[in-house]
């Protein structure tokens, strides 16, 4: 998941950085807000969490295995101010300490983890919440979709990125893309599964744990009001919108090859152009002309399979989930404010 | 786990004894040269070399490298070989070899960093860069919870191993790990509250106080 450096050019870096650090920034600024003595030693356990809880192995086939990624899960936890800090901070340790990612991409990494993944996916959740309740089921099947939704919706800014740091004229962008959609659409599968399957788990054990829209998270018998997310819930429809968009932009990036012109004289204003790449690998390439293409052929299948078939797995998965909690859910609204 | 970061990051070589902000400094234009100089042009070959001296000068062993490299390179070859694998052409390969060449570089010298470079010098160094107090305080906090978490999660999954007699289904394996996740949850959440409850009885105000010069004698 992490993007290394080279993959996106010096200026896609430095205006993701930005943005990055501007959300970050904002980020802090609600923590500080809130502060209390016990927001520090929370969030520091949260972000240990985060990176620990990634070390746990989910098999795939032989080889293969995926983890959580957790920024929804932090989100549930702590609330989003406190959890986009915390996935912030994941991430600059997995740099300085385990060189994963890179430093000029640790901004984009931070938009599609930290960001993307806290805020987008607590809104989300949010929205979802609004529908179906502030019951357990409400709250597993809100992380569900805000899981898949998140990581969809990083896939596609991912996707905005490349296309925005390389040469347009010569690559076909829509291939590439559809092998992103196609793969980021198991990852969030996954994402969504641990992520559903470790809150219900907590859900049922502690339910206190678990950060509620309109409840102060508390631990253990505290009541302290630190880490309650305050989101207006204009803004958080608005984010909501606008990562659920995005995850559906997701599937459409393949086909939106009419986009490319505009985008094309956009850059060239800018001056993007300049990281053209200089030089020509000589002739020995050549040959690679001919290298099959099975992507090409299948591309508008693979996505639209991809997209219905993803969004039909999410919605059955919110659904078993939901449906595996134990039927006696008492209203946790009550329980949690009738002291 | 413990030996497996920063592992030679309290050498005594040259590398080690620059001041750290000339080391992050130094990393950081590495970094820059490498993802900026186009890959045909002759300058990214002096790149390579100034950063192999740099491993050299810090006394990191080159199987040490070679092992990390063995592991970074796999997912990035994965990213990078769909370029070419959706085009016909050789622009496709020759983004394919940026990409290696360029994520290799800077990954490389990342690693001379981690391993030059430990993590209370970091600190320190990110401190006098003005990064904000409370984001430090965090991050302080969260290196000390990272080992114990850890060796919660090797527990568990010694006890695991130790429950399981037969080749659990894949569906078995998920809920497992997910529940581990969960439990690994609660129990971290749980130990976050005693630990606040052990820096309320120090004198903990939540604002964090730091040691001017961090000691330089430390083993």
């Amino acid at each position: 998941m992490h993007i290394q450096d080279g993959v996106l050019s010096p200026v896609v870096c430095a205006a993701t950085g930005a943005i990055a650090l501007g959300a970050v920034s904002y980020s802090v600024h609600r923590l500080k807000q809130s502060v209390g003595d016990r927001t520090i030693p929370l969030t520091g356990m949260m972000a240990a969490l985060v990176f620990a809880g990634q070390m746990v192995n989910f098999p795939i086939g032989a080889p293969v295995s995926g983890h959580l990624l957790g920024g929804v899960l932090a989100a549930t936890v702590v609330g989003p101010w406190a959890g986009c800090v915390a996935m912030t901070l994941v991430l600059f340790v997995q740099w300085a300490m385990f060189s994963d990612g890179g430093l000029f991409s640790l901004g984009a990494n931070v938009l599609h983890m930290a960001v993307i993944g806290s805020w987008g996916g607590h809104a989300v959740r949010m929205f979802v919440q609004r529908f179906i309740g502030d019951s357990r089921k409400g709250i597993v099947i809100g992380s569900v979709v805000a899981a898949w939704a998140s990581v969809m919706a990083a896939a596609a800014l991912f996707c905005l990125e490349f296309r925005l740091s390389w040469p347009p004229s010569e690559i076909d962008f829509s291939k590439v893309f559809t092998l992103m959609v196609s793969f980021h659409s198991l990852i969030g599968l996954g994402e969504a599964l641990i992520t559903g399957v470790a809150i219900s788990f907590v859900l049922n054990q502690r339910p206190e744990l678990i950060c509620r829209t309109d409840n102060p998270v508390r631990l253990k018998n505290r009541t302290d009001r630190i880490v309650r997310p305050t989101v207006a819930s204009i803004t958080s429809t608005l984010v909501a919108g606008l990562v659920v968009a995005l995850a559906i932009a997701a599937f459409l990036s393949p086909f939106a090859s009419s986009f490319d012109d505009g985008l094309e004289t956009a850059l060239s204003q800018i001056g993007i152009t300049d990281f053209n790449l200089t030089g020509r690998v000589p002739g020995l390439l050549e040959d690679y002309d001919k290298v099959p293409v099975p992507v090409a052929a299948w591309q508008t299948l693979a996505v639209s399979i991809a997209g219905i078939g993803g969004t039909l797995a999410v919605f059955a998965l919110a659904w078993l989930l939901g449906r595996a909690l134990p039927a006696a859910t008492q209203n946790l609204n009550s329980e949690a404010t009738g002291e | 786990m413990s030996d497996y970061l920063d592992r030679f990051g309290r050498g005594q070589s040259m590398c080690h004894r620059w001041p750290p902000l000339a080391k992050l400094l130094s990393a950081i234009a590495m970094i820059l040269a490498a993802t900026c100089v186009p890959i045909a042009h002759p300058l990214i070959g002096i790149v390579a070399c100034v950063i192999f001296f740099a491993h050299t000068l810090a006394r990191i062993p080159l199987a040490y490298v070679a092992r990390r490299l063995l592991f970074f390179w796999p997912p990035l070859f994965l990213m990078a070989i769909s370029l070419p694998l959706s085009q016909s052409g050789q622009t496709g390969w020759l983004l394919f070899a940026t990409i290696l060449v360029r994520g290799t570089l800077s990954f490389s010298t990342a690693l001379w960093l981690v391993n030059v470079m430990p993590f209370d010098q970091l600190l320190a160094t990110l401190r006098r860069l003005r990064v904000p107090d409370v984001l430090l305080a965090i991050l302080s906090l969260m290196y000390r919870f990272l080992f114990v978490l850890w060796d919660e999660l090797d527990r568990m999954r010694t006890a695991r191993a130790a429950r399981l007699f037969r080749k659990p289904s894949l569906w078995a394996t998920w809920r497992s790990a997910a529940h581990l996740l969960g439990r690994l949850l609660i129990r971290a959440l749980d130990r976050a509250d005693r630990i606040h409850g052990a820096m309320l009885a120090r004198g903990w105000d939540g604002r964090s106080r730091w040691i001017e010069q961090p000691r330089e004698d430390r083993p």
